[in-house]
């Protein structure tokens, strides 16, 4: 049969099964399952087993739950709470005043926790009351939120890249230095839509906060030590070879322990709470990246992604052109699917395709980030607007018409990651490597 | 609904008591499962630890490694039941909430599609056992471990992953509604 026929059988049937409501982890399997036994005529049973072993007890995957843990036994503490009272002082006067916090928050959050809900809901319960308080308008805060805390994706460590280095088989420590400055600037560019909004909005009238010297300031800020202490071992020592990925993760787990325990918030309570929590949430991942890897399989059985490439590459679509396809189909998937599941789905499909028009796969990763943040903010499905739904009571679609302008920048950062490919790919190449 | 429902009524019969005992066991083995998942992640962060201070103190432990996978698979495996009931794994509900009435007829077919799926990879999760032990498949690694041990925690989780899929497409058809939880994700 023609490969676009069997592409489009396959994509239909995909489309009826994840419509309908079967779990995306299963409804993966069961395309793959079809896609052998139907397509490629071998008995699909076996081979998707062995392959399904394989790629869940790689090595590789470990860093997965490790990440996850990481970031929920600091959830546990009193991080957030720490974190608003270090970040207040320092953004009180800067026009925009509080609403950085936000910005702040999710970005040093994000790196803590590697996901965007978690990230989402841990800021947003400490910044929205306090911000409500003093007169901040709704739009603003809620609209600050959604966009920056997708950053979790972006700022090492983050969950979403080691499934993208797990599938494409690159560095899964190369993937997370390289989010390093693409999510630094993207959350310069939040803070200074802030700046510009607050400026220009007619009735923008907070409470202003109390001046505070520098001595106070930096005070304030002594809560934040141990977390940028933490963060700093954990993606220095990735970036200066002392550790390979799950290895720094296990010293962020015990570093976390550590933290906590300095805290007072370890006890046996917070320990089972974080590590079922930790096993629920990297057993959900797992099951897409098992299925996914079964996916890829019955792929590379019936050649489709070579076929695909092949017929891409005949098309004479420059780098520029293939990369604004993919954005929109991104941004199309994103509305109905979840980060991980897009990855999961996607790249191994369109891996040769990328590779044959000589996109470097470690921007490529960045680039599948940032989409990815995208999505979680555009209706009907989007993750953060489902947390911010539940947390504020607000209509999901008006939260995601508040952050709407938070959309437009990361469209806008995806041009800026392509005029300027280095930064992604250049902290990666300063990276020494792990002797082992 | 006229259904008999299974975990309250049914009175003191000895059909009811039967299904309370079931419930009250199936329960435990998904909790007791996931727990399994649970120390096999602290056995990931204490080999991984191992092996970081063996690495610096020049010593070599073979294959450590391929142990901290094979405690990858079983922390996922084992996990898969209860992180089901618990609302962890993700789908997308957006066609069945435009469904209107029919929305229970295709929560059925995806329950019911669900369980089929489950139930033909937990098989084939189990001929892989078989097949590796009576083969006695040994690990590529450096470890040189049987398979069908570490394997066994697949097809196990993969069975129970199936059983809780199947026992919540029972409360669907009985019940009218399923014990899911709701989540918002945990992306």
């Amino acid at each position: 049969m023609e490969s676009i026929t069997i592409l489009f059988v396959l994509l239909g049937l995909m489309f009826i099964l994840l419509g309908s409501g079967v779990w995306i982890g299963l409804a993966l399997m069961a395309v793959g399952g079809f896609a052998i036994e139907f397509f490629a005529g071998r008995p699909a049973g076996d081979a998707i087993a062995t392959t399904i072993w394989s790629s869940s007890s790689s090595w590789m995957l470990t860093a997965l739950p490790m990440f996850i843990w990481m970031g929920d036994i600091l959830l546990c503490g009193k991080l957030s709470e720490d974190l608003f009272r270090g970040l207040a002082p320092m953004m009180g006067r800067i026009p925009g005043g509080l609403l950085h916090t936000n910005v702040m928050g999710c970005t040093i959050f994000g790196s803590v926790s590697g996901s965007s809900a978690a990230t989402l809901s841990t800021v947003a319960k400490m910044t929205v009351p306090e911000l409500k308080k003093r007169n901040y308008p709704e739009p603003l805060i809620i609209g600050t939120l959604a966009g920056p805390a997708t950053l979790g994706l972006m700022i090492p460590p983050s969950i979403i890249m080691v499934v993208y280095g797990v599938m494409t088989n690159e560095s899964i420590a190369a993937i997370n230095v390289a989010g390093i400055i693409p999510g630094l600037v993207l959350a310069l560019l939040f803070s200074g839509y802030i700046v510009l909004k607050t400026k220009t909005m007619k009735g923008y009238a907070p409470t202003p906060e109390p001046i505070s010297s520098l001595a106070e300031k930096l005070w304030a800020s002594r809560r934040l030590l141990p977390v940028f202490a933490l963060l700093f071992v954990v993606i220095g020592s990735m970036f200066a070879g002392y550790a390979t990925a799950t290895e720094s993760a296990a010293v962020g787990v015990a570093g976390s322990f550590f933290l906590a325990w300095m805290q007072g918030t370890l006890n046996r309570e917070s320990f089972s709470k974080s590590l079922m929590s930790a096993t629920m949430a990297s057993a959900m991942i797992a099951l897409i990246l098992a299925a996914a890897s079964g996916l890829s399989l019955a792929m590379g059985f019936l050649g489709l992604p070579e076929a695909l490439a092949a017929w891409v590459g005949s098309l004479n679509l420059s780098a520029f052109w293939l990369i604004m396809c993919l954005l929109v189909m991104y941004i199309v998937l994103g509305c109905f699917l979840d980060g991980i599941s897009c990855v999961a789905l996607t790249i191994a499909i369109i891996e040769p395709m990328v590779r044959q028009a000589g996109i470097d796969m470690i921007w490529f990763g960045i680039f599948v980030v940032l989409v990815v943040e995208m999505a979680q903010i555009t209706p009907p499905v989007g993750f953060n607007l489902f947390v911010l739904q539940q947390m504020t009571g607000h209509d999901m679609f008006k939260i995601a018409l508040w952050s709407f302008p938070q959309f437009v920048i990361m469209a806008g950062m995806v041009f800026v990651l392509i005029a300027f490919p280095a930064l992604a790919t250049w902290l990666p190449e300063q990276m020494i490597p792990v002797r082992v | 609904m006229a259904f008999v429902t299974l975990d309250k009524p049914a009175g003191k019969s000895l059909r009811g008591s039967m299904l309370r005992g079931l419930r009250f066991a199936l329960d435990r083995l998904y909790l007791w499962s996931g727990y399994l998942a649970a120390a096999s992640m602290v056995a990931i962060l204490v080999i991984t630890v191992v092996q970081i201070a063996t690495r610096y103190a020049g010593i070599n432990i073979r294959g450590l490694s391929d142990y901290a996978g094979y405690f990858m698979a079983a922390s996922a495996f084992l996990a898969f039941p209860l992180a089901l009931n618990r609302g962890a794994h993700v789908r997308i509900e957006l066609l069945l909430g435009v469904m209107g009435r029919f929305r229970h007829m295709g929560e059925l077919a995806a329950f019911a599609a669900s369980t089929l799926v489950a139930s033909w990879f937990a098989f084939y999760s189990c001929k892989m056992v078989y097949v590796s032990w009576q083969y006695g498949d040994l690990s590529t690694g450096l470890d040189a471990t049987p398979l069908w041990i570490p394997q066994c925690a697949m097809a196990f989780g993969m069975i129970l992953f199936a059983v809780a899929i199947l026992d919540q497409f029972l409360q669907l058809v009985f019940t009218g509604e399923h014990s899911i939880v709701q989540s918002s994700g945990i992306e």
